[in-house]
Parts: C-alpha cells; structure tokens; sequence
C-alpha cells in the first residue's frame, strides 16, 4: 500500500517481454529455447541481467532455505542426515505440492482458489465411486473431468460475472462440500484400485534409492507444469493477466479465456491431488481436503509467489512445502507437538512476506 | 469508486442528509439484495414452519446466528478498510478458549474483558503489520492464522472451560418472552457499531480508506491509523462473538472458530459489500448472517435432506451477488445497442 507506482512500472515492464516473445493464442506447445533448468518465473532466456538477477531467488530462496533446516536437523540430531529422513519430508512435502499445483496457477493469474479442499475430497470419493462402474482408468479420467469442470464453473464466475475469486471459490468449496455429503456413499469406500497405488504408495527404486512413486510422479508434474508456465504462450499469458490484467486486455489477449482455463488446470490438479491423497493414505472422508485449505495456500506464499499475481512458480511451491515439511520433521524429532507446528508455519509466512510482500502492494 | 462523493458530502454535511434518504444508502451500500433475500428466506420459512415464532425455537435460531452475524460484522470492518481476514477463525478460537479457561478462576467480568483484550490485541496484531508493515493482508492474516491457532490449543488442546448455567442464561437465554437475550446484545453491538461508522470521524475514515486511500492521505488524514484501529475494532467484534458462541455452547472449545473464516466471508459477501473496501453495509450483514445460518433449519423442517444447505446457500450467495452484475451488464449492452 506504501510503493504503488515504481513497482507497478516494473511488473508490467516485465510482464510486458511475453507479450512480445510468447505465440500467444497459438497452440500451447513447448518453444525449444529452454535449455537450463526451468527456473522461477525467468521469462525468457534473452531476459535482461537485473529482471534475471531479481527474478531467480524466488524459487531457489525456498530450496535453499529447506537445505538449511536440512543441516540445522543434522546439526541437533545427525541421524537425521539420512537418505530416509530426506525422503521421508519429500514425501510429505510432494503431497503437499500437488495439493498446491492448482493454488499456484490461481494465484499467479491474481486469484485464490479456496474450493481444493472440496475438489480433493470430492475428486477422490468420485474416483472411488466410479471405480465399480467405469474402471480405473475411467474413473480416473471422469475424476480430472470433474476437476476441469469445477474450475469451469470458478472460472466462468469470476471472468464473466466479476465476482471476487475469493467469494466465488468459499461458494464453489460449500456447494461441493453439499455435494460430497449429499452423492456419496460412505461405507462402499474401502477399496483402492492398486494402479492408483502403483503410482503413489508402493515403493519403487530410482538410481538405487527406495522411495514412494509419489515422489517421482510428483517432481515429474512439477517439470512438466514448470515447462508449460514458463515457455508456452498461455503460461506466458498468465503472468501478464495476473500482473496487469487490463493492460492484456488492451494488449488484445484474450483473458476471460485466460482466467477460464487457468482455473480449469486449476480445479484438474486438485482434483489429480484427491486421487494421489486417496492412493497414498488409503483412505478417504468428506473433510479429507480440509488441511489443505491453508496449507496450499502457505506453501505457495512461502514458495515467492506475489499474492496480487503475477509471480511464482510451481518449483518454488515445492521448495515452499519442502520448508513447511522440513519444520514437521523437526517439530516431530524435538517432540515440540503439532502447536508449535503451526506456530513456526506462522511465523515462515510472517518472514517471507516481509521480504518480498511489500512488493506491488496498492 | 461512486461512492466516494455521497461519503464526502455526508461527512461535509452533518446535517440531516441521511433522514429521508436511508434507502438511498441502503442502496449504494449494496444492502438492498441481502435484505430482500432475507425477507422472501424469512417469509417462506414462517409459511413452512409456522412454530419458528414461538419462545423456544425463536431463542435457539438466534442462539445459532447471533455468533455468526458478530463474526461477520467483524469481517465486514476489515472488507471495509479493504482487506479480508483468514485469521478471524482463529481468532475467535482463541477469544473462545480465553474467556472459558478465564472463567474457571476469575469473575465473570474479567474474563469478558480478558477475551475483549485478546481479540483486540488479535486485530492490532493484524492491523500494524497491514497499515504500518505495508504487507498485503490476506498474507497476514494467513499467518496469524496459524499463529493465533496454535495459541488458542496451547491455552485450551480440548473442549472445555468453566462456562456455567448463569452465563449461558445471561447471553443464550430470554430476555422478557420471546427476546432472546443473544438478540439483544446483538441489536446493541449493531446499534453501537452503527453509531460508530456513521457519526463519528473514524467511522467516515474507514468508509474513506476503502474507497479511496489516496483522497484520503491527500486530505491530510491518518489512513494507516485509521487502518490499525479497524482491525482493532473488528478484534473486538470478533471476540464478542467468540463468548456468545462459548456461551450458547456451554464450553470453550479450541476449534469452534474454524467454520467461521469461510462463512464469515460469505456473509459479507452475500450482504453486498465491495471486497475493494468502502462499500458494505451492518443491516445488510447482518440479515446475510441470519439467512446463511438458518438455511440448514429451514431445510429441517421442509423435510429436506439437510445437506442441501451447502449447496443452497453457495447459490444462494452467487445468486444475490451475481445478479446485479449480470443486471448491470445488459442494461449496459441495451443502452448500447440503443445509441
């Protein structure tokens, strides 16, 4: 609220670049230019040296504060330097993460989506309803599906109607939550089909080293959502809507499509995140989604995105949940229970904001 | 933004501008919707369930909502000064969880003032970081979320407390036959509160921070100050409605404001307030909060699967708020398509 005019200036310089770069409006398809790691929100390797030098932390800050939790646990407890342990909080944290995909598109194109706790829950008790009648992979499908059409609805609310994202989504998330009591029944749902397993719980070896599938699953949609913001014309176009939406709209870009399919990815990666939930806890409730509401959301702050869009990245939610879940470990080890859990999460959010929220704020 | 030159004329002039025009400000305060959305859900529940007028059932449906409508009333002051507060749940849990220990060894009056001073301190918590922190507050009041949450299981990890018959009547009972006393109080919080925003200098300030923060550091007025003490304010609020909560319950509870944070915000947004700020109006809010709250027992007694709530009132809120917009937009397109 303080700085309003030179940050301003600066988002949509360099929102501006692809505008300039990105095959907007073509087909998304990867562009070949992007030979290093897909990293933060860099939107173009040609990118000037200071927008390159601002722009990488965000998604390195994160990994490289988890190293240093990772050390401090070292430090008090050196069996905590493990293989094991460090898998043990990926785990977590990828649970997490894929529970935090969608909030990071929503929040990047300057909205927040509070219907993924609902979408979790009422994706994953669909997927193993429809498991009977449709199949695995059918179920599967129609669980996304159902994802995409949610975020449709979200979506369509807040491009074509104005509503606040904030006020359309508690509304979205109490109507699934309607729906969930309302279309499901309960005591049918023990079973969890096995290829839902195969990919998240069961154990698999990579380079060696045992770990869940959700692991690899998890950094493998990272890669891929990380590629499609960073170097596709509509991931491009996210950022632009999300930092200067009346500017894109003059620009010509056609944001109501924009805002629709962004939540519709949105609402498709929650719903991705209730089956990967159901898979990997084998078990599921009409409240499942519950804990994500916050935690999605903090894991995306954490992770450098601007909560007033326009900035973050999908690698830097994973650093923010691998934060989140470094600090479960710990508080488990020290035996400093779930209170003072949550507290230290406070206080993380209440540190990276102040680093980096003043930003654009007006 | 239109309501920028009606808040300053009627600060400029204290003279009776407001007598004839209270619907004038009903209107431009958004009110007009969730009012006539409470009267058509209040109307077809009397049809439905005629005993709702009766001594019992009146004093538990305002038991259910008087919480709710103080909660909201607190949202709506932070939605005002344009914020938006993920840690009035939390909050609340933790004034709940205060005045229930607090009464297991203190008077009763300390222990109101010992959750009274919690909430506030809650707010200014909030408030500073937002007004003079200069930081988003939906960034905020996200982490004191986890803060404040954390504190109210520290102070209280299980339901609980000394909350006995005499306070559960004093807050939860009737007043004289057919007042319930939670109604009351809830008319005064209003009444004061309205007073507040209305006729005094703060109260205009905050309708003036939300709808213009630069007009008003232009007019030479605190604004950040003005900001710190609406989050104070909405602390306070909130606390009280965190004791009519323990008290219509008989027991503190650690938990108790976590279904608050989203139903608080959907009755500030079904009462029509401007999530930009400066637009929202108490009457409004208040009615929202009794439609959103009673949803579930009108559903009861229509023999209804009561999980339609959920889904009802969801449309109910895209319906009260959405219609307007779409109203506006064609009157629009026809005015254009005309010239």
């Amino acid at each position: 609220m303080t700085t309003p005019t030179p940050s301003t200036t600066a988002g949509a310089g360099t929102a501006g670049t692809p505008v300039a770069t990105g095959p907007l409006g073509a087909a998304p398809g990867l562009a070949d230019g992007g030979p290093g790691l897909p990293d933060g929100s860099a939107p173009s390797p040609r990118g000037s040296h200071a927008s390159f030098l601002s722009r990488v932390p965000r998604s390195v800050w994160p990994l490289l504060a988890f190293l240093v939790l990772f050390a401090i646990g070292g430090l008090i407890r050196p069996n905590l330097i493990t293989i094991d342990s460090l898998i043990g909080t990926a785990t977590f944290a990828i649970i997490l993460s894929i529970a935090s995909f969608g909030q990071t598109i929503a929040v990047i194109q300057a909205g927040i989506d509070l219907s993924v706790p609902n979408t979790i829950g009422f994706s994953a008790l669909a997927f193993l309803t429809l498991v009977g009648p449709l199949g695995p992979v059918g179920a599967f499908v129609a669980a996304l599906a159902a994802g995409a059409l949610i975020g449709f609805f979200n979506g369509a609310v807040i491009a074509k109607l104005g509503l606040t994202p904030i006020v359309t989504t508690i509304a979205m998330n109490g109507l699934l939550f309607g729906v969930i009591l309302l279309a499901f029944n309960f005591s049918e749902l023990t079973v969890t089909p096995d290829f839902v397993i195969a990919i998240t719980s069961a154990k698999i070896s990579v380079l060696g080293i045992s770990m869940p599938a959700v692991l690899p699953l998890g950094l493998a949609l990272m890669v891929v959502l990380q590629l499609v913001l960073s170097f596709t014309g509509w991931g491009r176009s996210l950022f632009v809507v999300g930092s200067a939406a009346e500017t894109a709209r003059l620009a010509g870009l056609p944001v109501d499509r924009i805002r629709i399919t962004g939540y519709m990815l949105s609402g498709v990666l929650a719903a991705f995140a209730g089956i990967v939930i159901v898979g990997y806890y084998q078990q599921a409730s009409a409240t499942m989604g519950a804990s994500y509401l916050l935690a999605s959301v903090a894991a995306v702050v954490v992770g450098g995105a601007s909560i007033f869009g326009g900035r973050g990245s999908v690698v830097g939610t994973v650093g923010g949940a691998l934060v989140l879940g470094q600090v479960s470990t710990l508080v488990t080890v020290l035996n400093l229970g779930a209170n003072i859990q949550q507290l230290i999460y406070g206080a993380i959010i209440l540190l990276v904001i102040s680093l980096y929220g003043r930003r654009r704020a007006g | 933004m239109s309501a920028i030159t009606p808040t300053s004329t009627s600060t400029g002039l204290p003279a009776r501008v407001w007598n004839g025009t209270g619907v004038v400000r009903l209107r431009r305060e958004g009110a007009i919707a969730p009012i006539g959305a409470f009267v058509v859900f209040f109307v077809v529940y009397v049809i439905i369930n005629p005993e709702l007028l009766t001594r019992f059932q009146l004093q538990t449906a305002a038991n259910l909502v008087v919480p709710l409508a103080l909660v909201a009333l607190g949202q709506l002051i932070i939605v005002l000064v344009g914020g938006i507060d993920i840690s009035i749940g939390a909050i609340m849990s933790l004034c709940n969880v205060v005045f229930a220990v607090q009464l297991e060894t203190m008077p009763v009056p300390v222990a109101v003032l010992l959750a009274i001073g919690t909430g506030l301190a809650c707010g200014l918590f909030n408030g500073f970081l937002v007004a003079y922190g200069g930081l988003p507050a939906i960034a905020v009041t996200l982490a004191s979320a986890f803060i404040f949450g954390s504190l109210a299981r520290e102070v209280l990890d299980r339901p609980g407390g000394g909350i006995t018959t005499e306070i559960y009547l004093a807050t939860s009972g009737e007043l004289l036959p057919f007042v319930p006393v939670s109604l009351v109080w809830l008319a005064v919080v209003a009444v004061l509160l309205w007073l507040l925003l209305q006729r005094t200098a703060l109260g205009r300030h905050i309708y003036g921070v939300g709808s213009n923060m630069e007009s008003v550091r232009a007019a030479g007025l605190n604004a950040r100050l003005t900001k710190l003490l609406a989050f104070g304010l909405a602390g306070v609020i909130t606390s009280l409605g965190a004791m009519m909560l323990a008290a219509s319950t008989v027991t503190g509870d650690p938990r108790s404001g976590d279904p608050y944070l989203l139903s608080s915000i959907a009755a500030v947004a079904l009462a029509g307030a401007a999530f930009t700020g400066g637009r929202g109006s108490i009457i409004g809010t208040i009615l929202a909060a009794c439609t959103l709250g009673l949803i579930g027992n009108l559903l009861f007694f229509a023999g209804v699967n009561s999980y339609w709530q959920y889904v009802i009132s969801a449309l109910i809120i895209v319906a009260v708020v959405g219609i307007p917009v779409v109203w506006r937009k064609a009157a629009f397109f026809a005015k254009g398509a005309r010239s």
